[in-house]
């Protein structure tokens, strides 16, 4: 508690010393206006962990159809901040949420927001990879399934409705986006406890896509996967940009800048320090503690 | 790595070692059994085998033994053996040892000198304390080897010179009982082949840290196979009473098997004491099939009704209450439902369910007080496994927008199965065998001569209960039951055929068949989630 307190003084020390205060940090990124929709507006957030504050009013408005990368020092509430925005949080009971989140302009802290349906809609991947033990395949029909777009087994082929084919096609498309495939199409019905840490995080991200979501939030996806299996991602994630809105957080400063758009930096403490165009942030940032923390003499 | 090539090295120096070692360990282990033969009376004691009779060839096993572990012990101190010793045997040691002497003093002061502390309080002291020190003092090769040497060779050398033999009786004032040499003396050496295996077994390995090991190993192994050999005794005494009486009239080709809806049949194995009936005077062969039936339906219902209950609370307890005071009370509670002494859940049903459902002793209250007799244990497991579940297919699964029920039915339950069927085994173990609930609620008649026909008699009615079963409602029989009533009061009716000895042991027989086949069942549906739980 008291120690964050202190971290904040020195920083802002820091600030003044290199000539800047946070007024002028806030103005000249709070106007930042990306091309196109805002999927994902976020207004004054704070989240609070018992008493200890793990995002400082933070405000953003993520743009539909493109990546938008979130960076910063271990512990600095990345994945906190990606949580809020599917409503995760909820499930950590000391966890508190303040503000608005507005998902295609409707407020998901609002009211009756209906978590499930919101969770279709906004697919998550974790930090750690966390398949079911159950089968390959039916990690990946797992949600389909359950949300009724796939029905297999006794009762509905006795119904005549029978998704045995769809089922193959979905896992195939969704193994292949995920550049799964090719290592486990001879073994669909094995365990996928049985997979490396690699590819069950790949399985999780395909298990993500198959049902189907407008945005998808990634937490360091590629941290547990070779240089190969990364490019595979980043592309896949690149390509998702296309049809859906992803969120990404990474600790690889050089993937933040090939896969995203936009990119927004938090500092310890839960603070949001700066928002805009990747390209802006990594050639040149507003703030001296963002280009620090890019050139890593700081975080 | 070092070690190993050490041990290499060494090995070629270290075989006199192995050599005497190993027959040492032969012999022990040998005598071990041989003891718990004489114990059980498969030998008997007074017979002779190579000119002596069983005891005086204990004596001399253990005369052989000291002599080969004291030699080791003592070649290696001076040495001419090739071992890696520690300083001293340690202080656990020596307190055995010195806890043993101490013993010893005590008993043999107790016989002959008197019962007055002050003979026996001094002589154990001093015993002990020799003990104690000829463990810990000498370096680990003597303090592991001699002081057990010394213990069997003098209750080796007693028994050879005739002090102790069969009718060698120990009667100490201080206890009205005798202890007879012909049971006493193979308990002592049994007790000694032990101490023999473990300076045998640390010998082997050149004492140190390895023989420490191997010593440790060989006496756990031991003690594992003497409970397995417990186990297996206990099988085989069923099984030898109770075979002649399950086999009458039994045939490999003589039943027939008959395939429904067809007017075949097959030639099949018959066993007429299994699939008789018990009670009419028409059979030739009274069998046990009633009671087999009535056993089988009070498992099944307890396990219909205490299943889903369990796992349904253990489901609430642990992903829809807050946990707090009322969960812990819940499962105080819970582990002081299944510590329940039987009798009282007899008494239970009795006062309250029975005049409540059935007026009378019936199947169907003996399911429900059997029922509440398991769901404890049910409850207990399945929570502790539900709790074992990783959050994070919870997480997984909330993150793909998929309902809490749905997530609890198709990720959470499945992955608790495991543990939720071990519990089930446990308890259906326990009330398959249940007697004393059974007297008070369900017993009918304990030799009927019909089996209870639950699956006939449901009617249904439109109003409610809206079914009903008649069988449910009526007593029956049940293996412990029947068991129990043959044993106690000796009624079996036909005793040209069998005597109530022969007829019990036949049905103790089939109750263990019956429920190693509950629990071969239980098993083999764990394995089945195991596997689908986990890449095998
Ligand atoms: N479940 C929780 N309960 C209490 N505090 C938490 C919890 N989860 C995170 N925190 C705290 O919130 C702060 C931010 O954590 P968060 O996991 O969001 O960091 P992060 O930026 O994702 O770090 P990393 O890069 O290491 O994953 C940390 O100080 C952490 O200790
Ligand atoms: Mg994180």
């Amino acid at each position: 508690m008291s120690s964050n307190t202190v971290d904040t003084d020195q920083m802002d020390s820091q600030l003044t010393t290199s000539g800047e205060t946070a007024e002028d940090i806030e103005d000249a990124w709070s106007d930042y206006q990306f091309q196109g929709e805002a999927k994902l507006s976020v207004e004054d957030l704070d989240v609070y962990y018992g008493d200890e504050q793990a995002i400082q009013s933070v405000s953003m408005n993520i743009p539909e159809e493109s990546v938008t990368a979130l960076i910063g020092p271990s512990g600095c509430g990345k994945s906190t901040f990606l949580r809020c925005l599917n409503r995760m949080n909820d499930r950590i009971s000391s966890a508190r949420v303040e503000g608005s989140v507005e998902f295609d302009g409707e407020n998901i802290y609002g009211g009756r927001t209906n978590l499930v349906e919101l969770r279709k809609r906004i697919g998550m991947v974790f930090q750690a990879p966390n398949p079911f033990p159950k089968s390959i395949k039916d990690n990946i029909s797992y949600g389909p399934r359950k949300h009724g777009d796939l029905e297999t087994g006794l009762l509905p082929s006795l119904l005549g409705r029978d998704d045995t084919a769809e089922e193959m096609d979905l896992v195939e498309r969704c193994l292949k986006q995920a550049a799964l495939w090719d290592e486990v199409n001879d073994r669909l019905d094995d365990n996928a406890l049985g997979l490396s840490g690699g590819q069950q995080q790949r399985l999780c991200i395909a298990r993500c896509l198959a049902v189907d979501p407008d945005v998808i939030l990634m937490d360091e996806p590629a941290s547990a996967l070779d240089p190969i299996a990364t490019a595979k991602i980043e592309d896949l994630i690149e390509q998702l940009a296309e049809e859906y809105t992803v969120v990404v957080v990474t600790h690889n400063m050089q993937q933040a800048a090939r896969i995203s758009d936009q990119t927004a930096v938090f500092l310890t403490g839960g603070e949001l320090v700066e928002y805009d165009d990747t390209e802006k942030i990594f050639e040149n940032p507003e703030s001296q503690r963002v280009d620090d923390y890019i050139t890593g003499k700081f975080g | 790595m070092s070690n190993a090539t050490e041990t290499e090295l060494r090995a070629g120096h270290s075989t006199l070692g192995r050599q005497v070692a190993l027959p040492v360990l032969g012999l022990a282990f040998l005598t071990f059994l041989a003891t718990w033969a004489t114990t059980f009376q498969w030998i008997d004691e007074t017979r002779t085998v190579l000119g002596m009779t069983v005891l005086t060839l204990f004596g001399v096993a253990l005369l052989l033994m000291a002599a080969g572990v004291a030699g080791i012990g003592v070649l290696s101190r001076f040495g001419f053996l090739d071992t890696t010793p520690s300083p001293t045997a340690g202080l656990p040691v020596g307190i055995v040892f010195g806890t043993l002497w101490a013993f010893i003093g005590m008993a043999v002061s107790l016989q002959y000198i008197g019962n007055t502390i002050v003979y026996w309080g001094p002589i154990a002291f001093v015993l002990g304390a020799v003990g104690l020190l000829t463990a810990t003092l000498p370096r680990e090769d003597i303090g592991s080897t001699v002081p057990s040497a010394v213990l069997l060779a003098v209750l080796g050398g007693l028994i050879v010179a005739g002090v102790l033999d069969a009718t060698w009786v120990y009667e100490a004032e201080w206890t009205g009982a005798i202890f007879p040499g012909s049971e006493l003396i193979p308990l002592l050496v049994s007790v000694a082949t032990l101490l023999g295996v473990w300076s045998a077994g640390k010998a082997k390995e050149g004492f140190g840290a390895q023989g420490r090991e191997v010593g440790a190993f060989y006496i756990i192994g031991t003690v594992v196979f003497s409970m397995l050999s417990v186990l297996a005794l206990l099988i085989w005494f069923i099984v030898k009473n109770g075979l002649d009486t399950f086999l009458t009239g039994a045939s490999l080709t003589g039943g027939h098997l008959n395939v429904p809806f067809a007017s075949i049949s097959f030639p099949f194995i018959e066993v007429p004491f299994v699939t008789n009936v018990t009670g009419s005077l028409f059979v030739e062969t009274p069998g046990v099939m009633p009671a087999v039936v009535g056993t089988l339906w009070l498992v099944f219902g307890a396990v219909l009704f205490a299943v889903p209950l369990g796992v349904g609370a253990a489901v609430f307890l642990t992903e829809y209450a807050d946990q707090g005071r009322f969960t812990q009370v819940v499962e105080v509670a819970t582990n002081g439902l299944w510590s329940t002494p039987s009798i009282v859940f007899g008494l239970f049903g009795l006062a309250f369910l029975v005049p409540r459902i059935s007026g009378g002793n019936s199947i169907f209250v003996g399911q429900l007080v059997l029922g509440f007799m398991l769901l404890p244990l049910v409850l207990i497991t399945s929570w502790e496994s539900i709790k074992a579940v990783p959050d994070e297919y919870r997480d997984a699964s909330a993150a793909l927008g998929v309902s809490k029920w749905q997530t609890i039915r198709s990720v959470v339950i499945p992955a608790a199965m495991p543990g939720t069927i071990t519990g089930v085994i446990l308890g259906v173990g326990r009330i398959a065998g249940e007697t004393a609930p059974l007297l008070l609620v369900f017993g009918g008649a304990p030799y009927p001569s019909k089996s209870p026909n639950v699956v006939g008699q449901f009617s249904f009615s439109t109003e409610p209960p809206f079914i009903t079963n008649q069988a449910l409602l009526e007593p029956a029989s049940a293996l412990p039951y029947q068991l129990y009533a043959t044993i106690t009061a000796g009624v079996f009716p036909r005793p040209e055929i069998y005597s109530n000895q022969e007829f019990g042991w036949g049905t103790a027989l089939v109750l263990l068949l019956v429920v190693l086949g509950l629990y071969a069942i239980g098993v083999a549906s764990r394995l089945y989630f195991r596997r689908k739980l986990h890449y095998e």
